[in-house]
């Protein structure tokens, strides 16, 4: 069967995968996101507490995700929470990276202003410091989830959804007519999926970043 | 792409100075006996028996770490000569083209890209290097470039100044000053080697994957869990030992 | 109206061998503009700070209209003294408006009133609201955003204000620019300021009283522009006011205050533009080779300012 033919007929599962794909890369880096950012929101201003939360969530993305998954398994397992739990993990570093950096990167005078203007340090917080940090916060952000698509085809091993699954099949079926149909699908699949997130995040940095920051 | 963060992502960390310590050898030294104890004090079945094996565990070692070592090797030999031609002056203008093409390359999961070539030229070891190499070629021809291009040009010219040739500013002042960049660099594509090595096992390719896969088939905990922390535990100890490389091969003065 | 009173006010930093402020004591009158002026370390921002607990004191008074700001949450007081620093460090993401804006809204002003009040500052400052309201910093020329900065200051239209070399990061022209408008400011607004610079000249043109500063913030005068430099305390003020001093003195004698007799239209003598000093007198003699010039409908000579500056001992 071609491709094109292979495709038509099975489109439908296609984009359920696709879907499920998204969502569970969605769920897992806006979990991520918030853990991160909350994560350099208390150590920014310690050098030793941001490098220690920087080192460890480095050495967790040291960590090969078949391993991890495996580890997690015993605690959570198939499906879905291997999955989240897994991708949280990995991409908690860029988003804590960038946090520390965003917030590190303001201005001293600024702060020291707001200080003198009398902001208490949580309207500096919400107010001053978040929205100039956020451009950096979110470039960790898309750098995540650029990452998690590649990822989270391996979580299909452990009865994770997506077009991992899809391509799994494809390497199951190996000799079989569908086999390359299935993995040139799941792959490519995967790349527009990372793709179409990338450009959505061009378009949500513009719409968030502050325009006075924009000019 | 996810490898265009892993780059930026262990850059951070290289620059923190992780691995100068030895707190990290010693926490994963610690962690093996811990794993060896647990192992040792469960009746395991048959089935346990025969993974658990100090030759069956030995050999899935052994085979990860050739398939990462010949692998990362390759990947110096392929990228960084790419790397250095494509900064010279007649191939400048191709740089930005084969970077876009590798990047988007990379945008490809590994794992699609290992069943795809499995599929067209069969499974085994050698797929898997093929896998490897194009995969984790990127951070370090990226680097390769970005290294000899962050060179000071003001040093450049004082080198011309002085009349050296541009093979001696090559080998002299370009490659000397750009080792720590291409290091950190080479540490990313180990990490990602070691990852990829994993999932091998999907094709026959052996590695502790093996044992992974058989912990998940076989629904035994201990297999699961004494796969998983030998395969973290050698990733974590190979980026430790290239954090250190990293550190000693660093051009004094840097 | 707010007078400022520093009472034995010293700050220790742990493990430094010497305080960095030493039993200051100054007394700082209700609509006074107070120069702290002194090389750079030696405490006179320190101090400034202190007022606004930006650092605490390590022991002594600091009195804010009779109260000690120790008991006053410190948030709270500074939303209440204007706080205007070299960096100015306006909100990049924020209009100039809502820079403006923003300690009236935290003081609880509703919107209409805080957005009138920017719109007026803006103007009091010299820019076009209409112009500037909805304009952000990095559109602004550093002028303008210090400018701004003081219009900020101004929002909440706090009794007193701290300024930290507000002018030291511009051009000599924006600077002169700036300080003339601001004296016109002062005039019309009569706050207490502590305004910090380590530019003598800048604290001659701009205080009605100048504390010159030596180390570890220790006062080694207090008296008004005319009187240092009529006098200076001791050799270290005299150091710090630097050569010319008669001169200097001169340009706080506005030309018209000077004693001089009914001019005769006929001698055809050069005149001196209006609101000129006595300096700018002598400037005047010096370049037309004469030693009479026109002020006004009066002549002043020579003689006359040289006589000035034997009696003249303060304004």
């Amino acid at each position: 069967m071609d491709f094109s033919r292979y495709l038509e007929r099975r489109w439908d599962d296609l984009l359920e995968q696709a879907v499920q794909h998204a969502a569970v890369v969605a769920l897992s880096v806006l979990l991520a996101t918030a853990i991160g950012v909350l994560v350099g929101v208390l150590t920014w201003r310690s050098a030793r507490a941001s490098g220690a939360a920087i080192s460890v969530s480095a050495a967790l993305l040291t960590i090969p995700s078949l391993a991890l998954l495996a580890l997690l398994i015993p605690l959570l397992g198939l499906g879905w929470a291997p999955t989240v739990v897994a991708l949280v993990v990995y991409s908690l570093l860029p988003i804590i990276r960038n946090t520390v950096a965003g917030l590190r990167g303001v201005d001293p005078a600024i702060l020291e202003s707001a200080r003198g203007m009398g902001l208490t340090g949580r309207q500096t917080m919400w107010r001053i410091q978040l929205p100039l940090a956020w451009p950096i916060i979110l470039t960790g952000v898309r750098v995540s989830t650029q990452m998690l698509f590649a990822i989270a085809t391996i979580a299909a091993y452990v009865a994770g959804p997506g077009l991992g699954n899809e391509i799994l099949s494809g390497l199951a079926g190996l000799g079989s007519a569908n086999a390359l149909n299935k993995a040139v699908a799941g792959t490519a699949g995967v790349v527009l999926l990372a793709l179409a997130f990338d450009l959505a995040f061009v378009g949500l940095r513009r719409v968030t970043t502050p325009r006075g920051l924009r000019v | 792409m996810a490898v265009e963060t892993l780059g930026g992502a262990f850059g951070a960390a290289t620059r923190k100075g992780r691995g100068h310590s030895f707190a990290t050898p010693a926490v994963l030294a610690a962690t093996l006996v811990l794993l060896y104890l647990w192992v040792s004090t469960r009746q395991l079945d048959s089935m346990e028996a025969r993974v658990l094996s100090a030759a069956f565990i030995r050999d899935a070692a052994l085979t990860h770490l050739t398939v990462t070592a010949v692998s990362a090797s390759l990947v110096v030999v392929i990228a960084i000569p790419l790397g250095v031609l494509l900064t010279r002056p007649f191939a400048r203008r191709l740089a930005p083209w084969v970077m876009a093409a590798a990047n988007a390359g990379q945008a490809a999961p590994a794992l699609g890209v290992l069943v795809l070539l499995s599929i067209l030229f069969g499974i085994g070891t050698r797929i898997a290097v093929v896998t490897l190499v194009l995969h984790a070629t990127l951070p370090v021809l990226r680097n390769t470039i970005a290294g000899i291009q962050q060179v000071d040009t003001a040093l450049l010219e004082a080198g011309r100044g002085m009349g050296m040739s541009r093979g001696q500013i090559l080998r002299r002042l370009e490659l000397p000053l750009a080792v720590p960049v291409v290091m950190a660099g080479l540490r990313t594509t180990i990490v990602i080697c070691v990852g990829i090595a994993t999932v091998a096992t999907f094709i026959n390719a052996g590695g502790l994957g093996d044992i992974i896969v058989a912990g998940i088939k076989l629904q035994r905990t201990s297999i699961l869990v004494t796969g998983g922390v030998l395969t973290a535990v050698i990733a974590l100890a190979l980026d430790w030992l290239a954090g250190l490389a990293e550190k000693y091969v660093r051009p004094h003065g840097i | 109206m707010s007078d400022i009173k520093l009472v034995d006010v010293t700050k220790q930093y742990e493990g430094q061998p010497q305080p960095a402020v030493d039993a200051v004591s100054l007394d700082i009158a209700a609509g006074e503009l107070v120069v702290f002026v002194g090389p750079s370390g030696c405490g006179k921002t320190t101090t400034m700070k202190m007022i606004n607990r930006l650092i605490e004191p390590t022991s002594g008074q600091i009195l804010l209209g009779g109260a000690d700001v120790m008991s006053i949450e410190p948030n709270e007081l500074r939303r209440h003294i204007g706080y205007v620093i070299q960096q100015i460090g306006l909100f990049p993401h924020m209009t100039i408006s809502e820079n403006i804006q923003l300690v009236p809204g935290l003081l609880g002003w509703n919107r209409d009133r805080s957005r009138r009040r920017a719109d007026e500052l803006l103007d009091l400052v010299g820019l076009d609201p209409a112009a500037y309201r909805d304009r952000y910093p990095r559109q602004l020329s550093g002028g303008q955003q210090q400018r701004v900065g003081v219009a900020r200051a101004l929002a909440a239209d706090p009794p007193v204000m701290l300024m930290d070399e507000p002018f030291g990061a511009t051009d000599p022209i924006t600077r002169e620019r700036l300080q003339k408008e601001f004296l016109r400011l002062q005039a019309e607004l009569r706050k207490t300021i502590v305004f910090v610079t380590h530019d003598f000249d800048e604290a001659v043109k701009l205080g009605d009283r100048i504390a010159v500063l030596k180390e570890r913030s220790r006062v080694a005068q207090y008296d008004t522009p005319a009187r240092i430099l009529a006098a200076p305390a001791d050799d270290y003020v005299a150091s710090f006011a630097g050569s010319a001093t008669a001169i200097k003195r001169l340009a706080l004698i506005p030309a018209v205050r000077l004693p001089g007799e009914p001019l005769d239209e006929r001698d055809g003598l050069p005149v001196l533009e209006r609101g000129g000093s006595a300096r700018d007198a002598l400037d005047l003699m010096v370049r037309r080779g004469t030693s009479r010039v026109a002020v006004g409908d009066r002549t002043v000579d020579f003689a006359m300012i040289c006589a000035l500056l034997e009696d003249e001992h303060g304004r």
